[in-house]
């Protein structure tokens, strides 16, 4: 890859030439045209005031207590949040297209959640296989029948998006249950605005800064219908407690959208299903619950017993509608890994439409053809089991072990319907801050998805990158990094 | 709406912040006097474990009282709770489970403080740095007070970090009249008296009453005065008459107020009942330990009524 022409940047030309798709630079090493000026700006400054400008941002993450958890030795300890000061760029026309995209998507997520819980119209017309449902362990028994209101069951989405070396934008994951990420996303922002505040002012850089604002406005249309028409519904967020690895989103979007964090042991339900809030003027009706707490854990009488951060007694309060739950109990059913794999025929069912947005091409373990493929071709493919997260229980064919690939095999035999495979992606590169020089480094795009009465993407999302070189895994538990995400016009 | 958690995070955190700061004072003041005397007349360090109430954590784990090993326990030691690092730790600790009702700045001040602390404890306990260590605990802490009262709504958060510093700051004049009023009032060594100016003079300086006392009376000469200011003075923010009146101005605040306002009513009644001038050692003891209970009182009361509130629907709207 060439260096920029105008200015002194010896640091650019050190980037290695790869068949990998970058997003800021195309095949020959120039800037795409969203990141011309972004480029420019980087070369002018040179490597030096760079590296400067990084630590500066490192200074404020940690003054601001911009943190995550990790655990260790069963201790949670808090993290300073790792930002990689420069930014990936997509250009708006490119956005809008995606944004589209997973607006039809959660369209049709919500409509396949909420006939799951009523008529399954899909399974009776022969779309999705009745086994699917059968073996979920994410389908709630205790949801069936419930009818939220809008018809949405996810009323907030993230989903991870991957760039492949053809240019190829895939959904590779939608999460439904809990999605976390979204306040990093607002807080790289801040933090690139101080570091590139020139930049911010000679490009139209689309803001980012109305989710919290969105999210409250949502989170109050799902209050239940009450008499009392004057009186503003209460909105909790509720949250595992300070040892949550994700305990400043919490935290942090609480205090954005200005309503109260509570934990389990904050609320409890009356006799007539009622939520209340254990408050200093006694105890205060609670009308939406924002959770970030598993389904398992959020009531002990219906689901796991010793859950010691859940509310006793909060499905049933659910069920009658006196409190609303976002995201609604069960839309899980719809982000297990083999579901995932009929999410576009979902859509055509649902919407008539063709997906806008492509899934990464998977095999279905379930129908023998499919399966007979996988086996002979492991050796190329991701082997993905359905409802483990954070990569866990996958194997890379190209990475693992002949005999740890034959154990693979055997697992999918044994449990077809539990299984999917796709092909190894090139996940997309962006040159990012690496003990002073940019280098390529893998990363992929959570974007966040508000459903209710109607739909909203953020601008851009959460670019996770990640940090060693050659890596594809941008979690940042295990060593991985973000980046701010512009959404720039170019005219 | 505050949570009756969230409200007790606030009040403690409030107590640790202040306590820190009033263990940085005395640390401080105590330090500039020992300088100040020959050490014929005065060298322990001994009173600053008393103040504290550290004494008997101390004695576990030192055998004996110098300088290094008392300073280091005060400011620095995590396994000292009273400690100005376990302070500030807990009280980053509790705040951080406040953030959506605090403003922005004032958690960046409190976890900056924590970050400094962190870093720089050990520079708090050689005597060289040590001014400047404990000047920053405290100016952070007015600095942190000047963000709420600059940027906080006067809602029921805020009126819970005020009701935790005014205890916290009550009950430290108290423990500091006790404990260094009485060690001045004790054996009237000839040498000594020479320096019994200073002492009571430090004594106000650990309570930066000084110079406040110094333009509203007299100079300082023997108790009686410094003794009645920091005791008694209607207008000084940091006597106890002022803390318990403030107190009392934030219990009106709160919902349900009644038991609360008693007690404080309470303990400006002991306050009241108090003849300084007839004061001697064995007096200002037992004048102290009263005053001590009627504080540990407020304190039962606001913890029982908004901290451990038995909710039932009943009671409800």
């Amino acid at each position: 890859m060439a260096a920029p022409k105008e200015a002194d940047s010896h640091h650019m030309t050190e980037l290695r030439i790869t068949p990998t798709w970058d997003e800021l630079l195309d095949a020959d090493g120039a800037p795409r045209p969203a990141a011309v000026a972004l480029m420019e700006h980087l070369g002018l400054l040179g490597s030096g005031e760079l590296q400067e400008r990084q630590n500066l941002a490192d200074l404020d993450i940690l003054a601001q207590g911009i943190t995550f958890t990790v655990y260790s030795d069963g201790r949670g300890i808090d993290r300073a949040w790792p930002m990689d000061i420069v930014p990936r760029v997509i250009e708006a026309t490119e956005w809008r297209r995606i944004e589209a995209g997973l607006v039809q998507r959660l369209k049709a997520l919500n409509h396949l959640i909420d006939d799951l819980y009523h008529d399954q119209t899909i399974i009776r017309d022969g779309v999705l296989p009745a086994e699917l449902l059968v073996g979920s362990v994410n389908f709630r028994a205790e949801c069936v029948g419930v009818s939220p209101k809008f018809g949405v069951w996810a009323h907030i989405c993230g989903s991870d998006l991957v760039r492949d070396s053809d240019g190829t934008t895939y959904v590779l994951e939608d999460n439904l249950r809990v999605p976390s990420g979204v306040s990093y996303l607002l807080q790289n922002r801040n933090v690139s605005k101080r570091a590139f505040g020139d930049l911010f002012h000679r490009q139209s850089i689309l803001p980012v800064d109305d989710y919290p604002d969105r999210l409250r406005r949502l989170l109050v249309s799902l209050a239940p219908e009450t008499t009392e028409q004057s009186c503003q519904p209460n909105v909790v967020v509720l949250t595992p407690g300070v040892f949550n690895s994700a305990y400043f989103e919490h935290s942090y979007l609480a205090r954005r959208m200005g309503v109260t964090l509570v934990e389990g042991a904050d609320l409890y339900v009356d006799a007539e299903s009622l939520v209340w809030m254990r408050t200093i003027d006694g105890p205060q009706r609670v009308h939406v619950i924002y959770r970030r707490v598993d389904d398992l854990f959020l009531d002990p009488a219906a689901f796991r017993g010793d859950s010691t951060i859940g509310v006793r007694g909060l499905m049933q309060a659910w069920r009658a509608g006196t409190v609303a739950i976002a995201n609604a109990p069960g839309a899980g059913v719809a982000d297990d890994k083999v579901v995932y794999a009929w999410v576009p025929d979902a859509i055509r069912y649902y919407l008539g439409e063709e997906p806008l947005l492509p899934n990464v091409p998977t095999y279905r373990c379930l129908y023998p053809d499919e399966l007979a493929y996988v086996v002979d071709h492991a050796a190329e493919l991701v082997l993905k089991p359905a409802n483990e997260s954070g990569g866990y229980g996958l194997t890379i064919g190209n990475r693992a072990t002949p005999e740890e690939l034959d154990r693979a095999i055997e697992a999918v035999k044994r449990d077809p319907r539990n299984w999917v495979a796709q092909p190894i992606l090139d996940l997309s590169t962006a040159p990012t801050l690496c003990d002073g020089r940019l280098e390529p480094r893998h990363l992929d795009l959570r974007p966040f998805i508000l459903s209710g009465a109607d739909t909203y993407v953020t601008t851009g999302g959460l670019t996770r990158v990640a940090l060693v070189e050659g890596s594809l895994v941008v979690n940042s538990s295990q060593g991985g990094g973000s980046k701010d995400t512009w959404v720039v016009e170019v005219d | 709406m505050l949570l009756s958690r969230v409200a007790e995070n606030l009040y403690w955190a409030a107590r640790y912040l202040e306590r820190a700061e009033g263990t940085a004072r005395i640390a401080r003041e105590h330090t500039n006097l020992i300088i100040d005397m020959p050490t014929s007349v005065m060298s322990s360090w001994e009173p600053l474990l008393v103040i504290t109430g550290t004494r008997a954590g101390y004695d576990i784990a030192h055998q004996t009282i110098n300088e290094t090993d008392v300073v280091g326990y005060l400011v620095a030691d995590r396994t000292n709770p009273g400690s100005i690092r376990s302070s500030i730790d807990q009280a980053r600790e509790n705040l951080r489970t406040c953030r959506e009702v605090l403003p922005g700045p004032a958690w960046v001040t409190v976890n900056g403080l924590y970050l400094y602390v962190g870093a720089h404890d050990a520079e708090g306990v050689a005597r060289r740095s040590r001014s400047r260590f404990l000047d920053r605990i405290v100016t952070d802490h007015q600095r942190l007070i000047g963000v709420l009262t600059t940027t906080m709504s006067r809602d029921a958060a805020y009126t819970m970090l005020r009701l935790g510093r005014h205890v916290e700051r009550a009950d430290m004049a108290t423990r500091v009249l006790d404990v260094w009023a009485t060690s001045l009032m004790g054996e009237r060594l000839e040498e000594r008296a020479r320096y019994e100016h200073l002492q009571w003079a430090s004594l106000l300086q650990a309570l930066s009453a000084l110079q406040m006392y110094q333009r509203g009376t007299s100079p300082v000469d023997g108790h009686v005065g410094p003794v009645r200011f920091v005791l008694d003075d209607a207008t000084f923010p940091r006597s106890l008459r002022y803390c318990l009146d403030s107190a009392a101005h934030s219990a009106a605040r709160l919902p349900r107020p009644e038991r609360v306002r008693a007690a404080v009513a309470d303990a400006l009644a002991v306050l009241g009942r108090i003849d300084v001038a007839a004061l001697d050692v064995a007096g200002v003891h037992a004048a102290a330990d009263r005053l001590q209970l009627a504080i540990g009182e407020i304190h039962k009361q606001i913890t029982s009524s908004y901290f451990r509130v038995v909710n039932t629907a009943s009671s409800a709207e």
